[in-house]
């Protein structure tokens, strides 16, 4: 596949309000406020092998109703890009978030989670209540909640002799053949048909960071046990909405289910969907999110 | 699925040919969007019917050849004259006594004969990538025979009645790849070779025959002729049809010319927004005319 790859952003249907940085330790955080309707939103990052582009199909409709916070997540975008591997632990990134929403003098809002955002989501509403309205989560990324598909005969730090399909998700492979590895993974995050601008789009981000930064995301990560992990969703109040696309290939339906059950949250099941339903259905998932804002009621407001 | 069903449909029969049409909205004027050539039927005005509905009654109707309408078999059948007829059928069917024209490529040639032939019929015409001999062809389109066997089937040469029947998915193929250029058109090329798999290559050689006889040396009469407002959108990137053609056409009807930057031949399927926006324009500035 020859991917063109923009060298910069084209133009945007809807420009932010107001923008800014937030910094925490010493690293420098960008977010965006669009629209200024009832209540919040706050659109979270989802890994920094993107930013918050992904919800460049939400931004324009939601900012009409709502009032739209997003962020770039540290390591891509224009946040910074701090070099150890500490800095990417959940906890920064949940961190960030509550940090967003001080410095816009938010006190309150509804999160919507995509992927590993799903996961900084569960921890924020399971830690802060009190600033959390409701949770969307879009083919949430929690650990322990359905075998992966790159976990399968396959290790993240060891050397490989093969780099077929998922081998690629590997830190010695990003190192030699960065661009190779993003044009796989957006193959799998996207596997509807007729998806090859989001495939564009998807490796054009990728390589606003770098192959060494998105090995610190990774190592970084805090693999907690499922008991944990299960403790901390029993603890989320909030109501809860789980989008999951039937045809993930990075996070099974499987765990969208198993998230949905335990966070007690209502499921909603995307027909053929691949990972990144905010992208590929854009309408329905729009439709969803302001669904679930609205069931809210004068809570949210 | 579509984004809006039709609020009236029905046939009209001319000739012993069916013709199905479509009536969206109830909004005035009346805007027809025409039949182009039969390779594809009226669902490749999926992206305008959705949204000029909202604004305005809205026509469509499937080319004779494909979609709900019959497939004569003669040459004969097929040429602008009949087509014309057509949309006038499809007019006094539907109680339109005036409408907004919208053809795309092959539509202009009946589009122009209806605006030159019935005047009072037409408000105003709206041009997409009109394939008119009003300029010369890219050069590469006039290497090869249509009608004549050939030794290759390399790129154009594809586009030959005897390539047609042994390989008739493979010209619709390499076709639509030239009419849809744009990156990201995956989907548009394959509704485009869906819709043309809906009739034979029988039917479409017999279209293509019909084109052929039509008299192109009286079109550039026909649109001195033409009376009402015309705007022209074309695409410097059309493979199919240059802009040239586009360019020449706004001249010789004394229309605007609006020329859209890296798009091909199917600019309602690629920029449909902007495409859109263009005819609500138009047709706003035709004013208490085409009310």
């Amino acid at each position: 596949m020859t991917l063109m790859i923009p060298a910069t952003e084209q133009t945007r249907a809807r420009h932010p309000d107001e923008e800014g940085f937030v910094e925490r330790d010493g690293v420098r955080v960008r977010w965006e406020r669009y629209g200024d309707g009832e209540p919040t939103l706050l659109l979270l990052p989802a890994w920094s092998i993107i930013h918050s582009r992904q919800w460049k199909a939400q931004i324009p409709y939601l900012a009409r109703h709502y009032r739209v916070l997003t962020f770039d997540p540290r390591g891509n975008g224009r946040s910074d890009r701090p070099p150890t591997a500490e800095a990417y632990d959940d906890e920064q990134y949940v961190a960030d978030a509550l940090a967003v929403l001080d410095a816009t003098g938010t006190r309150e809002a509804v999160l919507v989670g995509l992927s590993r955002g799903g996961r900084w989501t569960v921890e924020l509403a399971a830690s802060r209540p009190e600033r959390v309205l409701g949770a969307v989560l879009i083919d949430p990324a929690l650990p322990f909640m359905a075998p992966l598909p790159r976990e399968q005969n396959n290790s993240f730090d060891d050397e490989l002799d093969r780099s077929d399909g998922w081998a690629k998700f590997n830190r010695h492979y990003w190192m030699r053949e960065y661009q190779d590895f993003l044009e796989f993974f957006a193959s799998q995050a996207f596997s509807e048909s007729h998806s090859t601008k989001q495939i564009e789009d998807m490796v054009g981000w990728g390589l606003e960071t770098s192959p060494e930064t998105l090995i610190l995301t990774q190592l970084g990560a805090q693999p907690t046990s499922r008991e944990e992990m299960e403790a901390i969703l029993r603890r989320v109040r909030c109501p809860v909405l789980v989008v999951h696309g039937t045809d993930d290939r990075v996070r099974p339906h499987a765990a969208g289910v198993a998230v949905a059950e335990l966070a007690g949250g209502v499921l909603v099941t995307i027909e053929g969907g691949g990972h990144c339903p905010q992208a590929r259905h854009p309408v329905k998932v729009n439709l969803l999110i302001r669904e679930f804002v609205e069931s809210l009621g004068g809570m949210a407001r | 699925m579509r984004a809006r069903e039709p609020d009236a449909e029905g046939y009209v029969d001319r000739g012993g040919v069916k013709l199905h049409y479509e009536v969206f909205g109830n909004g005035r004027p009346t805007v027809f969007l025409l039949p182009t050539w039969s390779i594809v039927h009226s669902r490749f005005w999926k992206a305008q019917v959705p949204y000029l509905s909202r604004h305005y009654r809205v026509l469509t109707c499937d080319g004779r050849g494909n979609g709900r309408s019959d497939r004569p078999t003669a040459a004969e059948a097929y040429t602008e004259q009949e087509f014309a007829a057509d949309a006038v059928a499809v007019m006094d069917a539907t109680g339109t006594r005036r409408a907004v024209l919208v053809a795309l490529s092959c539509g202009a040639l009946w589009s122009t004969l209806l605006a030159a032939d019935h005047p009072h019929r037409v408000d105003g015409v709206v041009y997409l990538g009109p394939a008119v001999g009003l300029a010369p062809p890219h050069p590469e389109r006039a290497v090869h025979s249509f009608l004549e066997p050939l030794d290759t089937d390399e790129g154009w040469a594809m586009y030959n009645q005897h390539y047609w029947l042994r390989d008739y998915r493979g010209f619709l193929e390499f076709f639509f790849s030239r009419c849809l250029t744009e990156p990201h058109s995956t989907k548009e090329q394959e509704d485009c070779v869906g819709w043309a798999l809906e009739m034979a290559p029988e039917t479409l050689i017999a279209s293509e025959l019909g084109l052929l006889l039509c008299g192109l040396e009286s079109f550039e009469r026909q649109c001195r002729r033409v009376r009402c407002p015309t705007l022209v959108i074309h695409g410097d990137e059309d493979a199919i049809r240059p802009h040239a053609q586009g360019a020449a056409l706004a001249a010789a009807t004394r229309g605007r010319l609006v020329t859209l930057a890296g798009t091909g031949h199917l600019p309602q399927a690629r920029d449909p927004v902007k495409v859109n926006l263009l005819i609500r324009e138009f047709v706003e500035s035709l004013g208490g005319m085409a009310r």
